[in-house]
């Protein structure tokens, strides 16, 4: 696996090909089902300039948020589109992640994390302004948004 | 970065007259835009690198046909993400021969860019992660030699002197695999042994 460095977060064995390849499988399926093509949940302004010390608080709330409001909702329709491997492999990744990811006491600096919770807002608010299944199936079609943003933390 | 759309034309009218025009969509955004130059146009094609170009949206195109006073429906593509799918162009590739060595230095290629006074962006600053696999081969030998680097420089050593080797380098990029587009092969020889040069004399 891969080594990335959220801030103060320091996180090994991370298989990014994997959670790749995973996402391949869904991609077109779910993205083709994606027709509120106007609105983007992980909107290039929220995931621009986030500082590093930052990133830790943000990519947890968007792991959380994922494993969470997302991925335990879509398996009955993964179940039928024969997706469901696929959002299997997605989730394990996403709770290996999340659980690795957790910044020191000494490292919590309140301000950042609540730049981070503001900027998650936006992510979240756009969500639940959607229709639930609309919103699954956005939030699943951008998964490669959000592993391209986490790549840019690869050490 | 350079995207370009391309479709067949209507089954059964190959060689008719047919007419196309094109639009794209912003992921995220309101509304299909006009790409004028593909407008009422015969080309079976579209550049719209001009479009695309921030490679971190995230982009639709659709095609229409026409004839006469009939329109086809729009036939659209799937979601295009520029920055996980464009394929990377090899490096410029230099090479300088040792006696027993030869040096490579890479340059990665460049991103697309409308005119030339728009300022150049390596493709080492889009995909900072980017790192060059370089492949040499010795077609006396047979022998070859693989070796991935990250920065744009790499010394091969222990070589035959006065030998010809062949060289071919790939850029690689994070995300999903990608068509792989390699370098030309460049040939060079490595210098004669000067210390046999001198026994002879």
């Amino acid at each position: 696996g891969q080594e990335f460095q959220f801030g103060f977060c320091h996180v090994q064995g991370v298989k990014l090909q994997v959670l790749r390849k995973a996402f391949g499988t869904l991609r077109d399926t779910v993205q083709a089902q994606d027709n509120t093509t106007s609105v983007r949940l992980l909107r290039k302004e929220i995931l621009q300039n986030i500082s590093d010390a930052e990133s830790c608080y943000f990519i947890r709330a968007l792991l959380k948020f994922y494993l969470k409001a997302v991925f335990r909702n879509y398996y009955r329709q993964a179940s039928e589109l024969r997706l469901r491997r696929a959002l299997s492999t997605l989730t394990n990744n996403f709770l290996a992640l999340a659980s690795a990811l957790q910044p020191r006491e000494e490292d919590k600096v309140f301000s950042l994390a609540e730049s981070a919770r503001r900027r998650f807002l936006q992510v979240q608010g756009a969500f639940q302004q959607l229709d639930v299944e609309a919103a699954l199936i956005k939030a699943i079609g951008e998964v490669d948004i959000l592993l391209t943003w986490m790549e840019k933390y690869y050490q | 970065m350079k995207n370009v759309l391309h479709w067949d034309p209507p089954e059964g009218l190959t060689g008719v007259e047919v007419l196309y025009t094109v639009q794209y969509f912003i992921y995220g955004q309101k509304k299909w835009l006009d790409k004028p130059e593909c407008r009422k146009s015969n080309r079976t094609y579209c550049d719209l690198s001009a479009e695309t170009s921030d490679y971190e949206h995230q982009y639709y195109a659709r095609v229409k046909a026409s004839r006469k006073a009939t329109c086809s429906k729009w036939t659209e593509t799937g979601r295009f993400y520029p920055y996980l799918e464009t394929q990377i162009g090899p490096p410029a590739v230099a090479l300088t021969a040792g006696e027993k060595s030869i040096s490579v230095v890479l340059t990665a290629s460049e991103k697309w860019r409308r005119t030339l006074e728009e300022g150049a962006v390596s493709m080492q600053q889009v995909y900072p992660a980017l790192v060059y696999n370089v492949s040499m081969y010795s077609p006396q030998s047979h022998r070859m030699w693989w070796q991935c680097v990250a920065n744009g420089s790499l010394v091969v050593p222990w070589l035959e002197p006065d030998t010809l080797y062949c060289v071919r380098v790939e850029a690689l990029v994070p995300g999903p695999p990608r068509l792989p587009l390699p370098s030309e092969k460049q040939c060079i020889s490595t210098l004669k042994d000067q210390t046999q040069e001198w026994k002879i004399k």
